[in-house]
């Protein structure tokens, strides 16, 4: 392991085709650590930043905390000899690694060099990064969050040639990446154009995020398209943000400065355990936990036809300042946030009835699924706040398999084990109200006075129930009124209270004290249950 | 000045239009409502401005991602 520090700079450098040696092996060490920093030289470094792109270096540099980063296989590349078999220079291997701290918490990271070959491979029977690489090494002995910087496409058709043979896929297979998402946090950056292996890693990743305008990703690039479909397309009208954040969900989320992408992962891992045998990180509240905010009161409007903002709403009962939203712009229906409450990290699960009335879509399914396990995987207590009418309906939600993809969110949060509480702000319908919670464990509904609940909304449930009774009336329509009046009264949620079917219906201005009693009072039971999860079963 | 093209988040039919084209809207102003799953989607102004355009009638039905007005900020 070398300990190159990346302002080093003044080494001796090679000025012609004829090699050096060297006395002192020391000044071998620093001419090659030298070539390294190098990269891919001046004018590749300069078509890196005429792209609006960092290096690599200078991404680790932008991420991590100032001066923290030890760099790991410094030395790797391809070297060049002359006649005498005495060196001339070094290209350093298109990957650069290494530990490195964010936040003062240690992160193993990585990423591809793009002026160098374009981040492809060295020609080492070692990989440095991507799927098998010994950066996923880093991460998964020594316990510790693996964040991937990734600008590359994979690997180059050269390499066929250099080796002799062409490789089987799954040689460099994705099994480290695969255990690394039951072990520590994996965040993944989508920097440049991704395709291939690079892209695929960015998938098998906790949260990824992507720069709006400047990153691409796809399974495969515009000339294979033109290859494959003869369609014409460019790159970022096949794989921009535009489509991979915000119309497939492919990318989590989007950001519009390297910068800023970069903030993201620290604040995504500053909710996290370095791994899921320790607790997530506790931080000391400036915020009360018995705050009483009197706006919740009137949050929701009396006509239930009428919507309301469900992300004001949560930001009156987090931690002031605290939430940090996953995937916002796709699967809209949902919102999942990750927050803090009296200073414990917590997942939070709403619906949003800003959009299809908060009903679970296929895409909304999806994305509730993987940050319940994300929570679940690292210890995360759950809380929903439902507002769910049911599945989506309609040819296109069945076309997209909306039931199938709804019922795998039930499977998902019917094997929950982190504590789970679910408030019901309004609605609460059907199997997609079952998504909501977990009666297996910890788990506690709550519900303000403005919830409904039921197996479907009286609303078309008489209409369904009693369509012959309805038809037979002098005047159906009265008729119809008439009933749903009688079944409204048993809708009350205070009859259901009554019942003991929710535990408790609550004051909205007590939401927060109550949610952070509760997210407090299972903390005990979450230290005592640290450890990977195994999740059993097949999903729907 | 920006001109911003409001997509529709749903798809569904245009049940009330509350501004009509050249109106100053404030920030976050309903321009017009959406009926979807029976719950009634405003939109709203994404800047204070002008209604530069509205592109849909009242009972017009809408796709999800359809522009259905033009406010210039």
């Amino acid at each position: 392991m070398s300990g190159q520090k990346q302002d080093d700079a003044e080494h001796p450098v090679a000025k012609s085709d004829t090699g050096q040696e060297w006395d002192d092996p020391l000044d071998e060490l620093a001419f090659r650590r030298a070539e390294a920093l190098k990269q891919g030289g001046e004018a590749a470094i300069e078509r890196q930043h005429g792209g609006g792109r960092l290096t690599v270096r200078e991404r680790i540099a932008a991420l991590t905390d100032a001066g923290s980063f030890r760099e790991v296989g410094s030395l790797a590349g391809s070297g060049t000899y002359d006649a005498e078999n005495r060196l001339v220079s070094v290209t350093p291997a298109p990957y650069v690694a290494g530990f490195a701290r964010i936040d003062g918490r240690p992160v193993a990271l990585g990423g591809e060099d793009f002026t160098v070959r374009g981040g492809t491979t060295f020609g080492s029977q070692r990989r440095k990064g991507g799927q098998g690489g010994f950066v996923e090494d880093l991460a998964w002995h020594y316990r510790i969050p693996l964040v991937n910087l990734i600008d590359g496409a994979g690997g180059s058709v050269t390499s066929i040639r250099k080796r002799g043979h062409s490789v089987f896929p799954g040689v460099h297979g994705f099994e480290r990446s695969v255990s690394l998402l039951g072990a520590v946090p994996v965040a993944s950056a989508v920097l440049g154009t991704a395709a291939g292996g690079p892209a695929g890693r960015a998938i098998l990743s906790h949260f990824s995020v992507m720069v709006r305008g400047r990153s691409q990703i796809f399974a495969a690039g515009p000339p294979v398209v033109k290859r494959s479909l003869g369609m014409e397309i460019d790159k970022e009208a096949l794989g921009g943000a535009a489509v991979a954040v915000d119309a497939a969900g492919t990318i989590h989320n989007a950001a519009d400065t390297e910068e800023e992408a970069f903030a993201q992962i620290r604040r995504f891992l500053s909710y996290l355990p370095s791994n899921v045998w320790e607790a997530p990180p506790v931080l000391p509240a400036d915020d009360p936990a018995d705050r009483r905010d009197e706006g919740l009161a009137s949050a929701v409007p009396h006509k239930r036809t009428q919507p309301y903002d469900m992300r004001k709403l949560l930001k009156l009962v987090i931690d002031r300042d605290s939430g940090f939203e996953i995937c916002p712009t796709n699967g809209k229906p949902l919102i999942t946030l990750l927050a803090r409450l009296g200073g414990r990290p917590v997942g939070i699960v709403a619906n949003n009835p800003m959009v299809y009335g908060g009903a679970m879509d296929a895409a909304a399914a999806r994305k509730q699924v993987h940050f319940m396990e994300l929570c679940d995987t690292f210890h995360l207590p759950i809380v929903f706040f439902v507002d769910v009418p049911g599945f989506m309906v309609g040819e296109k939600a069945e076309r997209e398999g909306t039931l199938r993809e709804g019922m795998r969110a039930v499977f998902a949060a019917g094997r929950l084990k982190v504590p789970t509480l679910t408030l019901v702000i309004r609605k609460c319908y059907g199997m997609a109200g079952m998504a909501t919670c977990n009666k297996n464990d910890i788990d506690l509904k709550l519900a303000w006075p403005s919830a409904e609940w039921g197996s479907l909304p009286v609303q078309g449930g008489v209409a369904a129930a009693f369509a012959r009774d309805i038809r037979a009336a002098p005047d159906p329509a009265a008729r119809e009124r008439e009933i749903e009046a009688e079944f409204a009264a048993y809708a009350s949620p205070f009859r259901s209270a009554e019942a003991f079917a929710v535990e408790e219906i609550i004051d909205p201005r007590e939401t927060r004290p109550v949610l952070c009693e509760f997210v407090e009072l299972a903390e005990r039971r979450q230290r005592i249950e640290l450890g990977p999860r195994l999740r059993g079963g097949v999903q729907p | 000045m920006a001109d911003h093209e409001i997509a529709a988040d749903v798809t569904g039919t245009v049940w009330k239009i509350v501004r009509q084209a050249g109106e100053a809207v404030a920030e976050g102003e309903a321009i017009m409502i959406l009926e979807s799953m029976k719950m009634e989607i405003p939109i709203e102004a994404p800047a204070a401005g002008r209604l530069a355009e509205l592109r849909v009638a009242e009972g017009d039905p809408v796709a999800e991602g359809d522009i259905v007005c033009v406010v210039t900020a």
